[in-house]
């Protein structure tokens, strides 16, 4: 259906704010009888909706959370703590020598995990159903990450849809439209970028790959996939998310526990198409983001269909490539962002 | 901060009913949205009042969230300034900037936001509101960020409120038409 451009005025109107209440409830109502104008009202939302990231965040009180817990009816039961199983015992320093000279001899190392068991124990954890994303017009991309990456063999994913002249032109508007906010007092100009404000400290475990031009930001055009490992008291423990393109993986700390300087986390990946036997993906760090191009030896089809673990292991991961402990939290890989064609160049005025 | 894959998952969590998802979810973004309504409510119980129907309003339709059309921090803050809005223009008799609680709204944890960290959208958006004319930049951003209306967009510029109206529009379709819509 043709909308006439007083209608696409007035969603736009209502998306920025300025109708009055009357003419609020009209397009409410437009809304309620035609899908189509909701999509056009959702556009303007959602385009203009990214001015939010300038906006300054401030805490609410407490008694808000209480309210809404009050609102939809929960319970509010307290999270169970991650019980974490016992992990093997380290052996002292004579046992080790001993325990490696009858290695060279019987190969007598704790077994590893059978496949057998690891698999009884990734069917205990139910994976969560795939998210229906939209193929057409992928508004939704991921922040660049080229910052966390150590490999040098990443393949830098800029694209330069703009000759020089073009960025500089744009680079001149963004500032006018930033200027324009300051001037209103919409920010302070600590939020203004450039201009200084509180640095953000972020750890990141691996060395920081220098960023490429201002306006060309490493887009991704390359699929993500984003696996919660979990255990089995629920709540998330790690984030990974894999780069198809790349293959790298970073590893995020959410709500893992932490554990003594005796261990390890490792994180695990599992394929039938490996005859289910753990490969290791390293050594998860204690800092916040983990970040390997481990993934590179293995075919698209096996990380995308592989279940991922973490175990707990001695200081520096195993010493055999094998898992011994339990896997505490596994996951599999959900697509999030599928792989999007390439942008149309934008229109130069 | 939660990265936008993190985000999607916790709310297709919260659809399913997984409360510990939902208070993950809020612990990473209220301050975001607190941050977005205040500054158009200017009144922090007015404000708390929002957060908290937008919430409810998230628990009940995650499963309505399409990761397609929209990044999570988006669309949930859509929810949140509608709501926000609605509530401003009904009490439009009383103007806000007199009551006695209004405030002035700083942000007290400004988050610098580096141009490397800016989205690629934002960075467009920003692009075809700087080729307006400045007044008609102050314009838009005042309306969008303060949640005005048309007049004290008026009062503002000095302008008629048709005229206003009028501004408006045309700097809406201009972005429209740079943005290429």
């Amino acid at each position: 259906m043709e909308y006439s451009e007083d209608h696409i005025a007035l969603a736009a109107e209502y998306a920025i704010g300025t109708l009055d209440a009357d003419e609020r409830a009209q397009v409410e109502t437009m809304m309620s009888v035609d899908s189509e104008f909701t999509a056009i009202v959702r556009a303007w939302e959602y385009r203009l909706g990214v001015l939010n990231q300038m906006v300054g965040s401030i805490e609410p009180s407490s008694e808000v959370w209480e309210r809404i817990k009050t609102a939809v009816g929960w319970t509010g039961q307290p999270r169970e703590p991650l019980v974490m199983p016992e992990p093997p015992p380290i052996p002292p320093a004579t046992q080790i020598s001993e325990a490696v000279a009858s290695l060279e001899s019987s190969m007598s190392a704790p077994p590893p995990i059978a496949p057998e068991e690891m698999e009884a124990l990734v069917r205990e954890h139910p994976v969560p159903p795939p998210i229906d994303v939209a193929e057409s017009d992928m508004l939704v991309r991921m922040p660049p990450r080229a910052e966390i990456t150590d490999s040098d063999n990443v393949v830098a994913l800029t694209r330069r849809t703009r000759s020089y002249r073009n960025i500089a032109v744009a680079m001149t508007a963004i500032a006018a439209a930033l200027l324009a906010l300051i001037g209103m007092q919409v920010m302070s100009p600590q939020l203004v970028p450039g201009l200084g404000g509180k640095p953000r400290t972020q750890v990141v475990e691996v060395r920081p790959t220098p960023s490429p031009t201002p306006l060309a930001p490493s887009l991704v055009p390359s699929a993500q996939y984003v696996a919660l490992l979990q255990g089995s008291a629920g709540g998330p423990a790690f984030i990974l998310t894999v780069d198809t393109a790349t293959r790298n993986f970073t590893v995020r700390k959410l709500g893992a526990p932490p554990i003594d300087a005796s261990r390890n986390y490792e994180l695990w990946l599992i394929s039938d198409k490996l005859q289910n036997r753990p490969r290791s993906l390293g050594v998860i760090g204690a800092s916040e983001f983990t970040s390997r191009a481990l993934l590179a030896g293995y075919d698209a089809d096996v990380i995308n269909t592989a279940t991922y673990a973490v175990t707990v292991e001695q200081s520096g991961g195993s010493p055999d490539g094998a898992p011994h402990s339990q896997p505490v939290f596994v996951g599999r890989l959900i697509e999030t962002v599928p792989a999007t064609p390439a942008p149309a160049p934008t229109r130069t005025r | 901060m939660l990265t936008p894959a993190e985000l999607v998952w916790l709310i297709a969590a919260v659809a399913k009913g997984d409360e510990a998802a939902f208070e993950r979810l809020y612990a990473a973004t209220r301050s975001k949205l607190y941050g977005v309504v205040l500054r158009i409510l200017r009144r922090q119980d007015l404000a708390e009042e929002v957060v908290q129907d937008t919430y409810v309003k998230i628990w009940n339709s995650a499963g309505q969230f399409n990761p397609g059309v929209a990044s999570p921090i988006t669309w949930m803050a859509s929810i949140a300034r509608n709501r926000a809005i609605d509530l401003v223009r009904k009490r439009s008799e009383l103007s806000i900037e007199e009551e006695p609680a209004a405030m002035e709204v700083a942000a007290d944890s400004p988050d610098p936001l580096a141009r490397r960290e800016m989205t690629e959208e934002l960075k467009r958006l920003l692009e075809c509101v700087g080729r307006l004319d400045p007044d008609r930049q102050k314009l838009i951003l005042l309306a969008y960020y303060n949640g005005w209306s048309r007049e004290q967009l008026a009062a503002k510029f000095a302008a008629p409120v048709n005229t206003v109206k009028t501004w408006l529009r045309r700097s809406m379709l201009d972005i429209r038409e740079c943005l290429g819509l």
